[in-house]
């Protein structure tokens, strides 16, 4: 869900108004609405990924990079604005630097937790650290190396800005008992949205912390009365259960419990995300132009769910169908209300680009897909 | 040989498109003409991006500009150099056998590595790991224990030295002489008995409480040094790591599904490798009780009275699956305790061992009230290991 900008539709951010309509819209330039196509097919898709994978297992693993970057060109090549194709112009070896740096942190994480809690606490103390660290590094690479129109997206690392929002912002998260979290949700989704730009123009976010609680509230709302009621119900049937045959209770009744109170996390869960990912993309512009996203939960929840009963029935075989199917909707449903003529972006001039700033670039240049 | 191909270029600096003809000069050079572009050079300076699908191919020019190509084969011409590994792997994906082999490897990698890799490569690198590394890991553990919530033991003293000399004639018989057997009160666990890493036997205040006859005991504790002979818990770990961190590998891939898809099978699989460890266990527990001369039905016994405390645990569903079921645990110790009867006819008269006439009927009763579909928790490691 964190993905929304990085997954799938390759283009970063999104935005504008779905209820533009009814709005007194400023009185802005006629806009025309260009929608993103997406042309990817399940089964070339499949002979793709399956081929690739295969070739990762032989490999032990060193192909993934190799793979990674075709399966992303699949996505993106085949994600189209206007007319024009995205482009995913990455090299396997930054990504195979970051997977094995990836592997080494997650697996002495994963050991330490098994060994003892006191070495998972310095360990997840050192993953916590580096984590704002690894977002801006995740999302400078991913956007140098995603291109539409032959100009590339670029984000602008701010080290200190990620720090305090992924990392210092969430003590007041605790401390507020999760009351703040919209409002940090809200921080870090405009943090990354304001630091990336396409060509020389900036993405800006109109979405105030504020609005992000009414989808938040309603989830919680949603989330406590299943609890709520789930427990009053199988309360009511363990009560009967035991007055009329006493004695200890069976072990289906975990799954009075279990299942509803999951289902109900899923269903709020889809909900949730397609508020959000409208809510983010309704409100972000690219100079003048916007963006219009119309995600609706119950198609989310339909998607969501039928990939996860595809996929584990099928044993993980119908992963690859599970992404085409995601991407194509999440594109179909992204609109770009262009104010003016799309192809009147200009790239960065080097005036732009601290040299510096690009010469650590290189040499920090690693993917880790977080 | 097609020497012109149409294409979209990008000069670098702004978004505009121009449709042009990307043409071959000479042998070296190229030129690309259209609107309002003209410019030339030699091959040997641009870049091609590899082959894949119908996606389109990109050629960059040293300037920074692009030129998109539709999808098509016989530009790679110009570039006999570029991307040919992928050119390669492009013509894997199109050929239909091949795609049926890899789907074969993915299956059966899939299986094995579940089934064979994981728990091969885990065991290789246990059996590197030093004994004194598992003494290390297996105090820590135990500290961890005891922060939460495990108290010093309130048994008697003499008792508590009574069993530990059973201990250590098990232990002594089953080649470790190191192992040690720590009681702790654990209101919280109730009877229960695990292995620590590194030859430790953890035994609680309740089990002991709990359990009848110090026969019992040693089954139990046997079941114990059958986890520390055979190391389970350090391979237990390794074997949930290497799972976690695969599975890791594939929640990129399909975080769009959420979570299930991941934990699902994990699940399944930890717990597959954790009835493994267990059945391995009790097999181990039923031959070093018949060395000692005692029948394997004294497992049978301690499973039975375990089973009366049902009510403390079960109530997590995980438990179910990462232990065998109870009526099936008493009955392999019921069949091994035959074949144990047989083999002692001097111990067994009339293939009845002693002791095992009082517990009979007892048993019948018990069985008929409770089928046994239930766990147990003779476990290895720690107590918290399903959660």
């Amino acid at each position: 869900m964190e993905d929304i900008i990085a997954v799938a539709s390759p283009p970063p951010p999104p935005l504008p108004p779905s209820w533009a309509a009814g709005m007194p819209e400023q009185v802005g330039p006629a806009r025309t609405e260009h929608r993103f196509e997406f042309s990817g097919d399940a089964r070339e898709y499949f002979r793709i990924w399956v081929v690739n994978l295969a070739l990762s297992v032989v490999t032990l693993g060193v192909f993934s990079a190799w793979a990674k970057v075709r399966s992303e060109r699949y996505f993106y090549g085949n994600t189209r604005l206007a007319g024009q194709p995205f482009e995913y112009l990455a090299k396997p070896l930054p990504i195979l630097k970051g997977r094995i740096i990836a592997l080494v942190l997650f697996g002495s994480y994963v050991l330490a937790g098994q060994v003892s809690l006191k070495l998972q606490l310095a360990t997840a103390a050192v993953l916590a650290l580096a984590t704002p660290w690894l977002l801006v590094r995740g999302a400078a690479f991913r956007a140098r190396y995603s291109a539409w129109r032959g100009i590339n997206f670029r984000f602008v690392p701010d080290y200190g800005e990620a720090y305090v929002r992924y990392l210092l912002l969430l003590i007041p998260i605790v401390f507020s008992a999760g009351l703040m979290y919209p409002y940090v949700k809200a921080k870090q989704k405009s943090f990354i949205v304001e630091h990336h730009r396409y060509g020389g123009t900036w993405f800006t976010f109109r979405a105030t912390p504020s609005q992000f609680y009414p989808p938040y509230v309603l989830a919680w709302s949603v989330v406590v009365a299943c609890i709520f009621l789930t427990s009053l119900v199988a309360g009511g049937i363990l009560m009967a259960l035991m007055a009329h045959e006493g004695g200890t209770p069976p072990e289906w009744i975990a799954l009075i419990y279990a299942v509803p109170m999951y289902g109900s996390y899923f269903v709020v869960w889809a909900f949730l995300a397609a508020a959000l990912a409208n809510l983010v993309y309704n409100h972000v512009d690219l100079g003048q132009h916007r963006f219009r996203s119309t995600l609706k939960g119950r198609q989310l929840l339909w998607i969501y769910a039928g990939n996860t009963v595809a996929i584990l029935a099928s044993a993980g075989f119908l992963i690859p169908w599970a992404k085409i199917r995601l991407a194509r909707y999440r594109a179909e449903n992204l609109t770009v209300l262009a104010a003016g003529d799309l192809a009147a972006f200009r790239a960065e001039t080097r005036a732009d680009v601290d040299a510096t700033a690009a010469e650590m670039d290189g040499l920090f240049d690693i993917d880790i897909g977080l | 040989m097609t020497d012109t191909f149409a294409g979209t270029y990008y000069d670098g600096t702004g978004g505009a498109a121009h449709a042009v003809a990307l043409r071959r000069v000479g042998l070296a050079h190229y030129a690309v003409e259209g609107e309002g572009v003209h410019r030339g050079g030699s091959i040997a300076s641009l870049r091609i991006t590899p082959r894949l699908a119908r996606i389109a191919r990109t050629v960059e020019f040293p300037d920074g500009a692009r030129l998109l190509v539709a999808h098509d084969a016989a530009i790679d011409a110009w570039f006999p150099r570029q991307g040919r590994l992928e050119a390669l792997v492009d013509r894997m994906e199109h050929h239909a056998q091949v795609v049926a082999v890899a789907i074969v490897i993915c299956a059966a990698s899939l299986g094995a590595g579940g089934f064979w890799g994981v728990p091969w490569l885990s065991d290789r690198i246990a059996d590197a790991v030093p004994v004194e590394v598992e003494k290390t890991l297996g105090g820590e553990v135990l500290e961890n224990l005891d922060e939460l919530g495990l108290k010093a033991s309130t048994l008697a003293a003499d008792r508590r030295d009574a069993l530990a000399t059973r201990f250590r004639k098990l232990a002594h018989d089953a080649g470790g002489d190191d192992y040690r057997l720590e009681f702790r009160d654990a209101k919280s666990i109730g009877p229960n008995a695990f292995a620590i890493p590194g030859g430790t036997v953890v035994v609680t205040d309740q089990l002991v409480k709990l359990l009848g006859d110090d026969r019992e005991f040693d089954a139990v504790v046997a079941h114990e040094i059958g986890h520390q002979r055979n190391r389970h818990a350090l391979r237990q770990t390794l074997r949930g790591s290497f799972v976690a961190i695969v599975a890791a590998l594939f929640t990129g891939d399909v975080s769009s599904a959420g979570a299930v898809v991941v934990a699902v099978p994990t699940f399944l699989l930890h717990s597959h490798y954790s009835r493994a460890f267990e059945e391995e266990a009790d097999r181990y527990a039923f031959d070093l009780l018949a060395r000692e001369n005692e029948s394997p039905h004294w497992f049978a016994a301690a499973m039975n009275v375990l089973e009366k405390t049902r009510p403390e645990r079960g109530h997590r569903m995980s438990y179910l699956s990462s232990h065998p079921s109870t009526g099936d645990r008493i009955l392999a110790a019921e069949n091994a305790a035959q074949v144990f009867a047989a083999a002692h006819p001097d111990l067994c008269p009339n293939g009845v061992c002693p002791g095992e006439e009082e517990t009979e009927c007892e048993d019948c009763n018990d069985d008929d009230e409770s089928p046994p579909t239930s766990s147990e928790n003779l476990s290895c490691s720690k107590p918290d290991d399903d959660d």
